[in-house]
């Protein structure tokens, strides 16, 4: 991938990202909150872009989300690390308890 | 009383209540959320629902909550509305009824049966603000679980980190058991369930709670 292509996918998933996000926050905004994981302002922020606005922040060479999970517990459950297929629901289920957990990012 | 209340209030209940026969809730969930009458929540019920509503005795055991697999799903649904609770501000019931529409996508998504009706979950918040139950971190993964009040958390394992020895086998009975509703799924893992899941079980083996 040359730079270009670099730049023109990273904004292709930011808008995505973006419109997703914004409709998500004006289906219902509280659900949003925890789907997004970002904190009311910042939805607030995001339910009112305009589409130009949401170009114009599209367009930059870093992306704009990022992992929810930094840590090996959560990478480990989700990747299913050293684990047969029979634990696999069960491994995803515990993942998802430790992610609905941590609203101290979000809050 | 009715009569002095402002009407878009009124169709505020009557939406709410809406929502939660939709998802399943019993009655007495809806005449404890709202201030509709008993007569018109029956004609909603009917109404939504399209039967009458199950009647009986809502389930008031705890116990329920720390069979493995049930605590498994109330610590999800309870994690999803304490995150809900922290970062918006919603009347109690509609964080209740936000955080179980969560869960149900959640279960949806990775395929798996919810186990925690909507009542259940009402009930589990109920619990927890009473200070019935409550959610301690676990040592090893630090996830928040459903216990009993005074558990030592530092001595606390949740049961995803720790499974008890039967519990790879109960997965496959419960999805046995959907795929066939109607035929008994043979084996003593329905029976194991069951004794579990009697909501008059643990009131006799208090010596279980090891208080």
């Amino acid at each position: 991938m040359n730079s270009e292509q670099i730049l023109a996918e990273i904004r292709e998933a930011n808008l995505s990202y973006l419109m997703l996000a914004q409709s998500l926050i004006r289906t219902d905004r509280d659900q949003a909150l925890f789907r997004l994981g970002v904190n009311e302002d910042t939805a607030a922020l995001i339910g009112t872009l305009t589409p130009a606005q949401m170009m114009k922040i599209a367009t930059t060479n870093t992306l704009l989300c990022r992992f929810r999970m930094d840590d090996d517990v959560v990478w480990n459950l989700i990747t299913n690390h050293g684990k047969g297929a029979a634990n696999d629901g069960m491994s995803r289920l515990h993942a998802s308890i430790l992610m609905a957990g941590r609203h101290q990012e979000a809050a | 009383m009715a009569r002095s209340k402002s009407i878009l209030t009124e169709a505020r209940q009557i939406e709410r209540a809406v929502t939660l026969i939709q998802l399943g809730a019993r009655l007495q969930v809806l005449e404890s959320e709202t201030d509709l009458s008993y007569e018109r929540l029956l004609r909603l019920y009917k109404e939504v629902a399209g039967k009458s509503p199950s009647k009986g005795q809502l389930p008031f055991s705890t116990d329920w909550f720390m069979t493995w697999q049930p605590n498994i799903h109330a610590s999800l649904f309870l994690n999803t509305h304490e995150y809900l609770n922290k970062v918006a501000a919603l009347d109690e019931i509609d964080t209740v009824i936000k955080a179980y529409q969560l869960y149900l996508e959640q279960m949806q998504s990775q395929g798996l049966e919810p186990l925690l009706s909507v009542t259940r979950a009402w009930r589990l918040v109920k619990f927890v603000d009473n200070g019935m139950l409550t959610m301690t971190k676990c040592r090893k993964c630090g996830g928040h679980f459903v216990t009993h009040p005074h558990e030592i958390a530092r001595h606390y394992v949740c049961g995803l980190c720790n499974p008890p020895a039967r519990a790879g086998k109960g997965k496959p009975a419960v999805q046995r058991s959907l795929d066939n509703h109607d035929a008994e799924p043979a084996g003593d893992l329905r029976t194991g369930m069951g004794l579990h899941l009697c909501p008059r079980g643990g009131a006799f083996v208090p010596a279980a709670g090891g208080h």
